[in-house]
């Protein structure tokens, strides 16, 4: 899943979360995730200031992005004293599970 | 080697060296003293501070306490509480100094608000906020090092960077103490309750809490998953053990632990937009 400005938002993505209006990011949602989007609908959604997205997969590159590997090597990096701890380890598997969904997978349950 | 320890105790129990501490600090903390002083009245102390209002306002919006939306100081002191007020007007002194100089451990502690303050609500502890503010706090003395000893700080970064080693490792070769027990003594000399000097003194060593074991155990386990996240800079780039002692005082489990992950990770984009936008301003 991503998070990505509307500006960036391109018909054929699909919603990872539902998305609520500008104005009232409590309130209802406007649009249920799983949604396909369209040009209309982006037209639509920016109509009522919405200002950004959560897409599934990772559809958008900015530069100086790192990529999964670069991003797994620098977690390594990070956990590289306390790896063999027993509870240390569930911490990894979880930042590992959490990277690999955030660059394919699709969103949580959550509402954004 | 000793020496260097009680020196620089010395200098920091004398509150008169320490240039950040503003007048309205000791005001406020004479009135909340006071059972009969009013919350306007202390309300009215602090907006007296123009660039202290605005960022108590822009804190207390912040994502670490961000779930009110506050317009008045006088609101601020009511829904966050008089001490919590107290401790944001002692963080936004300290904090204007490291946006500065340090964005990386103003990033790292922004963060550990952040997380503490959603841990405990995953556990549904009391005083949330209190433990945000701990959380905010927690690496104060790390900011102290850097006011009194700079060139030990260069030498200390120089060690972690050399050997590999934790910064807590390289403080106690360097000034024979560490930013936890220097935060400790400076705790102490800004008579901040308990619930926010134990946390800050014992946040990498759970065990030695005997009050607020709880708060404590959040703020260690916070600091853990920032240094986890890879947000912000503490000083060094490794994530430390996560002790035994914390896991079973919060009864943690897998399940909550990826939970509070997830949220986390989610609430970090967000910090670092509040976190570029306090030092743009």
């Amino acid at each position: 899943m991503q998070k990505i400005p509307l500006m960036l938002a391109k018909a054929g993505m699909v919603l990872a979360r539902d998305v609520f209006r500008g104005d009232s990011p409590t309130g209802m949602p406007v649009c249920g995730k799983d949604t396909v989007l369209t040009e209309a609908l982006i037209t639509r959604l920016d109509n009522m200031d919405v200002q950004s997205v959560n897409v599934q997969g990772h559809p958008v590159w900015e530069e100086g992005e790192l990529s999964y590997e670069d991003l797994l090597r620098e977690l390594d990096h990070r956990f590289e004293k306390t790896m063999q701890e027993p509870l240390n380890a569930i911490l990894y598997d979880i930042h590992k599970a959490h990277l690999i969904k955030s660059m394919e997978g699709e969103g949580g349950r959550q509402t954004e | 080697m000793d020496d260097k320890r009680s020196e620089l105790k010395k200098i920091i129990m004398d509150t008169k060296t320490l240039p950040t501490l503003p007048g309205v600090i000791s005001k406020l903390n004479s009135l909340s003293d006071n059972d009969k002083a009013s919350v306007q009245e202390m309300a009215k102390i602090v907006s007296s501070d123009q660039v202290l209002s605005a960022r108590i306002l822009r804190l207390a919006n912040s994502p670490s306490y961000g779930f009110y939306r506050v317009s008045t100081i006088s609101n601020a002191m009511i829904l966050l509480g008089v001490n919590v007020v107290k401790s944001l007007a002692l963080s936004s002194s300290i904090f204007a100094i490291m946006e500065k100089d340090s964005v990386g451990l103003w990033e790292h502690s922004l963060g550990v608000g952040v997380a503490a303050n959603l841990l405990a609500r995953r556990l549904k502890l009391p005083e949330c906020e209190e433990i945000a503010t701990a959380g905010l706090l927690h690496d104060i003395g790390k900011v102290i090092v850097s006011l009194k000893c700079s060139e030990a700080e260069i030498e200390i970064l120089r060690l972690v960077r050399e050997r590999q080693i934790y910064i807590q490792e390289a403080e106690r070769e360097v000034i024979d103490t560490d930013h936890s027990e220097v935060g400790g003594w400076l705790a102490k000399s800004w008579f901040l309750p308990d619930k926010l000097s134990e946390p800050i003194a014992f946040h990498h060593d759970v065990a030695k809490s005997i009050n607020h074991r709880i708060k404590t155990s959040v703020v260690h386990i916070a600091d853990v998953l920032i240094k986890a996240s890879g947000f912000g800079n503490s000083g060094d780039g490794y994530v430390q053990k996560i002790q035994q002692v914390a896991w079973d005082t919060l009864k943690l489990n897998e399940r909550a632990l990826s939970d509070v992950v997830e949220e986390i990770e989610d609430k970090l984009v967000e910090v670092k937009n509040f976190s570029l936008e306090m030092i743009g301003s």
